[in-house]
């Protein structure tokens, strides 16, 4: 027998509608989260001791049904998920034989209308003094949290953006400018600077287009590596990273005019100088 | 030798200002992200470390194993309170109990929350106005942060009545209550309702009067008696049902557990922002030698030895990658303060709290980084400047 120790905040997480014990003469059954089940070498059938104090005082015995994969909550990922659950007397029950306190601390309603979902929120605070209530569809911290952190990755993405634009611009000036005498060349033959600045701004673009397309090819080769390695890290089944195509038009949108841009102050560096010039004469 | 090959990068740098400036701006750009990086994945941590010890409490007692108060209360905690009190490695001792409640009369868009204290020991905030006095009302003195200030229009004098929404009672009397002065509190959030009073007076808040239970410890250590270690080994002794922590564990749980994904997003995108840099870094310089392979063999025919000519290309990798990475500190300096702008808009987050802190040995792993990258980077186009057929290539380039 195991004596676990946890505060009540977690056990009042109890489903409600699975009902009590089905019969007094046995031990009440709880649901061990995945990471308790493995962290303290649990198994199921086993009794274990459940206490609301530190020291174990006034325990209760229960038995373990079962084991359940947390849903995965990306507010809580970093955490430790030890948590457990039992039918909602139980914990009532539990509450009881340690120091007073609130047995339960949420309860989840469904309305027979949603659209009611505000109105019946503020007729409940009103009613119940220091009971809050809010509709599940109300704009909460989850929201601006992840609103935040795409706005971060965003300015990283922008800084990112910036220093590979400036080495593409440098390369590209580079690479147009190996082929000076062929532009100059190009130019005695009869073609027009407009025609050459197209073929240059094609090539740029192409350059930018297959570029884009590796890199998505690569974020989306990658992407089980990573989640792999972050459902490792933080022992949960959330997914880190998912190459959406609203993510891979976006990486698109950014990547091509970049280089088209690139290849244009290229091709001007290049096609501003005199033919003769370029061509040693 | 390593002041002719530096004189020799030199020239090529200057001879190619263009494309030279092209990739400074992007080194300074990729090093800016990378130097940010650095900064972030202590940042944190270093920030929370300098609240926890400006609290001027070195070890927290709470009843349960979480870092933060989750758990149960504390019961029996004037009794506690004594005993630690007796410790010769325990300089002080304050007893917290949190509550929350709402100003009569006043939406607010969040409850406030009040924290109760023994307001003869050492108290937990700083104060920027008035007083905390040791004896309370009626009215309840209280202590308010400057968003209540602004939000309920309160100043010191300002009357108020709090509707306590804590505690087992539905319905606990009303506490009237008076502005006694305004504090800065650790850890408030930016947009943060809290008030502190008298523990006293946050039981009757909480319709509890007759309870004797508080939500933490904390506690000052004697540092001529030990400092924080012995503080903590006094109260596990003395308590052994609770859960002590000095501040450095603190620190080290939350690097462990709540930061770790600043941590974490910090190594992946340092290792990816520098092996980016590398790769750029890299083939703008094989791009720069094979056009002048020409006038690589034709300084070798003149007599440059071959370790000359390759210290040349060392050294402008290492011209390029120092001048962008010396830029790009102030640059990431002042880039991580727009960062840090966007990430304290996470809600919860403690309005003095840095994301962003610079540290010498941040600066240390960007300078160490930078110099290992510029060797990477110019491994390749030294190895083509070594194996370079001088006789041949002098042909080619005269046909051509």
């Amino acid at each position: 027998m195991r004596r676990l120790s946890f505060v009540i905040p977690a056990l009042v997480t109890a489903w409600s509608t699975l009902g009590s014990s089905s019969s007094p003469a046995l031990l009440p059954d709880a649901l061990v989260s995945r990471q308790l089940f493995e962290r303290e070498h649990l198994s199921v059938g086993e009794t274990v001791e459940l206490s609301r104090s530190a020291s174990g005082g006034a325990a209760k015995h229960f038995r373990i049904a079962g084991v359940y994969e947390p849903t995965p909550d990306p507010m809580r990922f970093a955490q430790e998920r030890l948590e457990l659950r039992v039918h909602l007397p139980d914990a009532e029950g539990l509450a009881a034989s340690g120091p007073p306190g609130v047995p339960v601390t949420g309860i989840n309603v469904q309305l027979r209308d949603a659209a009611d979902a505000a109105g019946f929120a503020s007729d409940v605070e009103r009613r119940l003094p220091g009971v809050t209530a809010r509709s599940t569809s109300a704009s909460d911290d989850r929201v601006a949290t992840f609103t935040v952190l795409d706005r971060f990755h965003l300015a990283i993405a922008i800084v990112t953006l910036l220093g590979s634009g400036a080495f593409l611009l440098a390369l590209m000036v580079m690479l147009v400018d190996e082929r000076r005498e062929t532009v100059a060349t190009l130019r005695l033959i009869g073609l027009t600077r407009a025609r050459l600045v197209t073929q240059i701004l094609i090539e740029g673009a192409l350059i930018a287009g297959a570029g884009a397309a590796f890199g998505i090819v690569f974020a989306a080769a990658a992407e089980p590596a990573f989640n792999r390695f972050f459902q490792w890290r933080y022992d949960t089944a959330l997914v880190f990273v998912r190459v959406t195509p609203a993510i891979a038009i976006r990486s698109v949108a950014f990547a091509v005019p970049v280089g088209l841009a690139a290849s244009a102050v290229a091709g001007w560096t290049v096609l501003r100088r005199r033919t003769l010039l370029q061509v040693g004469r | 030798m390593i002041r002719r090959a530096i004189a020799l990068a030199w020239l090529r740098v200057r001879r190619e200002k263009g494309r030279t400036i092209l990739g400074v701006a992007g080194i300074t750009a990729i090093g800016a992200l990378l130097f940010d990086m650095l900064l972030l994945g202590n940042g944190l941590l270093v920030s929370f470390r300098e609240r926890l010890d400006r609290s001027g409490f070195d070890v927290r007692v709470i009843a349960s194993e979480s870092a933060v108060i989750a758990g149960p209360p504390i019961e029996r905690v004037t009794a506690k309170t004594a005993i630690l009190r007796r410790a010769p490695s325990i300089a002080a001792v304050q007893r917290v109990r949190l509550g929350s409640a709402d100003v009569e009369g006043v939406q607010a868009a969040h409850h406030v929350t009040v924290a109760g204290v023994d307001p003869d020991a050492l108290v937990p905030w700083s104060m920027i106005d008035g007083t905390f006095p040791s004896v309370g009302g009626p009215p309840a003195a209280i202590v308010i942060n400057r968003n209540m200030s602004r939000v309920f229009h309160l100043m010191v004098g300002s009357r108020l009545v709090l509707e306590g929404r804590c505690g087992a009672a539905l319905h606990p009397l009303p506490l009237q209550a008076q502005v006694s002065g305004i504090a800065a509190f650790q850890n408030d959030a930016t947009d943060a309702l809290t008030a502190a009073s008298s523990y006293a007076a946050v039981a009757a808040l909480c319709g509890e009067s007759d309870s004797d239970r508080a939500d933490m410890l904390l506690i000052r250590s004697n540092a001529a008696a030990g400092g924080a270690d012995a503080a903590a080994a006094a109260a596990r002794a003395a308590l052994p049902d609770l859960h002590v922590l000095t501040n450095e564990q603190i620190v080290e749980r939350f690097s462990r557990i709540e930061f770790s994904y600043f941590r974490q997003l910090s190594s992946v995108l340092t290792a990816v922002t520098l092996f980016f840099g590398l790769l750029l870094v890299a083939v703008l310089l094989t791009v720069s030698v094979n056009q002048q392979l020409g006038e690589m063999a034709a300084l070798r025919a003149l007599g440059l030895s071959r370790g000359r000519v390759m210290a040349g290309v060392l050294c402008e990798s290492a011209l390029l990658i120092g001048i962008g990475g010396t830029a790009a500190i102030p640059i990431g300096g002042m880039l991580s303060i727009w960062l840090d702008h966007i990430l304290r808009s996470l809600p919860g987050i403690p309005a003095d709290a840095r994301f962003f802190v610079f540290t010498a040995r941040a600066l240390a792993i960007h300078a160490a980084l930078l110099v290992a990258g510029a060797v990477l980077a110019a491994l390749y186009p030294m190895r083509l400047v070594a194996v370079l057929p001088i006789a041949e290539t002098l042909r080619r380039e005269v046909v051509s």
